[in-house]
């Protein structure tokens, strides 16, 4: 933005342009100068990004400070640090926080582990392609929601194909959505399922680009395979797994579809995620002010990592 | 095209066997739960409640599909998706096309600085989102609209779709606009008739990875859409659950008409998807 005001300032600056001809103005317009046509072409970026997310998220932090009571009819008064305060005494609210972040630190080594198997798996050398590639992009694909289903139909009590298998292989099947512990097994088992074929596809595209020439060197000095892993392998896929890693913790962190569609946050709150608080707080009760102070605080939390991040890619880019 | 499964020693880790177990694993493991639910569809209600429970199903039936239709208006879903994806893959394309174009091209000065924005963006939580945009568009009469959806889910893409374009652009010579600009075409002129034609395949792997993104997007969906007419189809896959009854094959009919579309776009452009997620889309 302030780029394309620079622009036009010097444009109006010397007073010959003034005796610029029509025409001339119009081929300037057809073909401006760099940083004009840059603000020209990030222009629209910029007001969507304004838009829904920039005034939003002002909104969101004016709002947290408000007593707005919808249904009481009463005008909106500022209200400090009230919802926060409520939230503190709040034990659901500090169950969903504790029940997300167990899920984040739970699916995300989780799904690290699993996909970084499927990508060595799918990385041997095929003489067809498609399947393995296809069974990696069908996961990703899938939405949310649908693997919630489709998993709670995996983990139905009595006609589940887990139990099904449990039982035929001599182990007794489980109620698993009558248990807190057994839910939340059965919706991380879930989320690592899904997170961990888009992590091996990283993975993967990451194991392609190790020159084969360090392997076969490894070869020639005698280093066995292992060795080979944890000294060529990894070393080299660091930089993406920790990219990787960090996107999928802001995911984890959001998780709302999968537990929503599994357990509905039941049996009572046991599974009830920060997302879903914020979700039933605002549609369902319609207490905007209180879903506020819950979203600030997601906000926080994954603004946290996001910086992480940030500072992690430009120091890779200074060190350059 | 393998770099650990190396070595021409013939050892056991290298050996068919082994290829063929790891193909098993990963198919089982990527198709498994889709092709379950395939089979339940399939199924009769009675057959559903045999115990011990059938895998592949006695007398196949297409009567699950029949009520899935008819039960809830699964075409509306299917509609809505569609026009809601179709839409704000649309507008996500134009913005950002002209904001990589943008980046990968000119010389801006805050080139590092927008770059770190839109990576921001790209790991901005939507559920925060959620809060703000409801009340936004409660006050505005946009709740039950497409428009509701089309918005938000645009922003969820222009980040990786920036990235992919930007990355993509870069990739193609600037000799060829040089060339035409001194063969007298204006910036513009180059841009439309050359970067356009040759970035159409850029442009194509972006627009599957917002398509997909909005087809699978939940959470707004079902907060901001409720009317069953403008509900989308994960939200609207909901209805078909009763008080008390769960109607399995019928849900799963339903799951499988909307896993379908994806899955045969999947299937077509299973390159150009995986070179888009690599490129720039580290979201999933």
């Amino acid at each position: 933005m302030r780029t394309g005001h620079v622009a036009m300032t010097s444009r109006l600056e010397p007073a010959a342009e003034r005796v610029e001809t029509r025409r001339a103005m119009l081929s300037r317009l057809l073909d401006p100068d760099e940083t004009t046509l840059g603000a020209l072409l990030l222009a629209p970026a910029a007001v969507l990004l304004g838009g829904v997310i920039v005034y939003p998220v002002c909104k969101l932090l004016y709002t947290s400070f408000l007593d707005l009571s919808l249904t009481s009819g009463l005008p909106a008064r500022f209200a400090g640090l009230a919802n926060f305060q409520q939230m503190l005494e709040d034990p659901v609210f500090w169950q969903a926080t504790s029940n997300t972040i167990l899920i984040t630190l739970i699916t995300v080594p989780g799904a690290l582990v699993v996909g970084l198997g499927l990508a060595l798996l799918a990385n041997l050398p095929f003489n067809i392609r498609w399947p393995v590639r296809l069974s990696l992009l069908i996961p990703w694909a899938l939405p949310l929601s649908f693997a919630g289903l489709i998993f709670a139909w995996f983990f139905h009590s009595e006609y589940g194909v887990v139990n099904d298998v449990l039982n035929r292989v001599g182990l007794s099947g489980a109620i698993w959505f009558n248990s807190p512990r057994l839910a939340f097994a059965a919706i991380c088992l879930t989320v690592i399922w899904k997170a961990s074929s888009f992590m091996a596809m990283i993975i993967l595209a990451g194991l392609q680009t190790i020159p084969r020439s360090l392997y076969e060197a490894a070869d020639v000095d005698g280093a066995g395979r292992v060795r080979q892993f944890f000294e060529i392998t990894l070393p080299l896929l660091k930089p993406t797994i920790v990219v990787a890693l960090i996107f999928r913790t802001i995911t984890a962190l959001q998780t709302f579809d999968i537990p929503y569609m599994m357990t509905g946050g039941g049996p009572g709150t046991s599974t009830v995620t920060l997302a879903m608080y914020i979700h039933q707080n605002t549609v369902s009760f319609l207490d905007l002010d209180y879903g506020s102070a819950l979203a600030v605080v997601m906000f926080i939390l994954s603004m946290c990592v996001t910086a992480v991040y940030l500072r992690m890619i430009s120091g890779r880019e200074g060190a350059r | 095209m393998s770099a650990t499964a190396i070595s021409s020693s013939g050892s056991l880790l290298s050996g068919k066997p082994l290829r063929a177990v790891a193909a098993i694993i990963l198919i089982v493991n990527g198709l498994f739960p889709a092709l379950w639910i395939l089979l339940t569809s399939l199924k009769t209600e009675a057959e559903l409640t045999l115990k011990p429970i059938t895998w592949l199903p006695h007398a196949p039936t297409l009567q699950n599909y029949m009520q899935a239709f008819a039960d809830q208006p699964l075409l509306i879903f299917l509609f809505n998706s569609f026009m809601v994806a179709l839409l704000s893959t649309a507008l996500t394309l134009l913005i950002s096309f002209l904001a990589a174009y943008a980046l990968a091209r000119l010389n801006l000065r805050f080139r590092g600085l927008i770059m770190s924005l839109i990576i921001a963006v790209s790991t901005f939580p939507l559920v925060t989102l959620l809060v703000p945009l409801f009340e936004t568009m409660r006050a505005l009469g946009l709740l039950n609209t497409w428009i509701a959806l089309i918005l938000p889910y645009t922003v969820l893409s222009l980040p990786v779709c920036t990235l992919v374009l930007t990355s993509f652009f870069e990739g193609i010579p600037r000799d060829l606009e040089n060339a035409a600009m001194i063969d007298g075409c204006t910036r513009f002129g180059a841009l439309f008739r050359v970067v356009v034609p040759l970035s159409a395949p850029g442009v194509f792997t972006a627009g599957i990875l917002a398509f997909v993104n909005s087809w699978d997007e939940f959470l707004l969906a079902l907060s901001f859409n409720s009317n069953p007419a403008l509900r989308t189809l994960p939200v609207g896959i909901q209805l078909y659950q009763g008080e008390f009854a769960f109607p399995w094959p019928v849900i799963s009919a339903a799951l499988v008409v909307g896993i379908v579309p994806v899955a045969i776009l999947i299937v077509i452009f299973q390159e150009r998807v995986v070179s888009g997620l690599t490129a720039g889309g580290l979201k999933g």
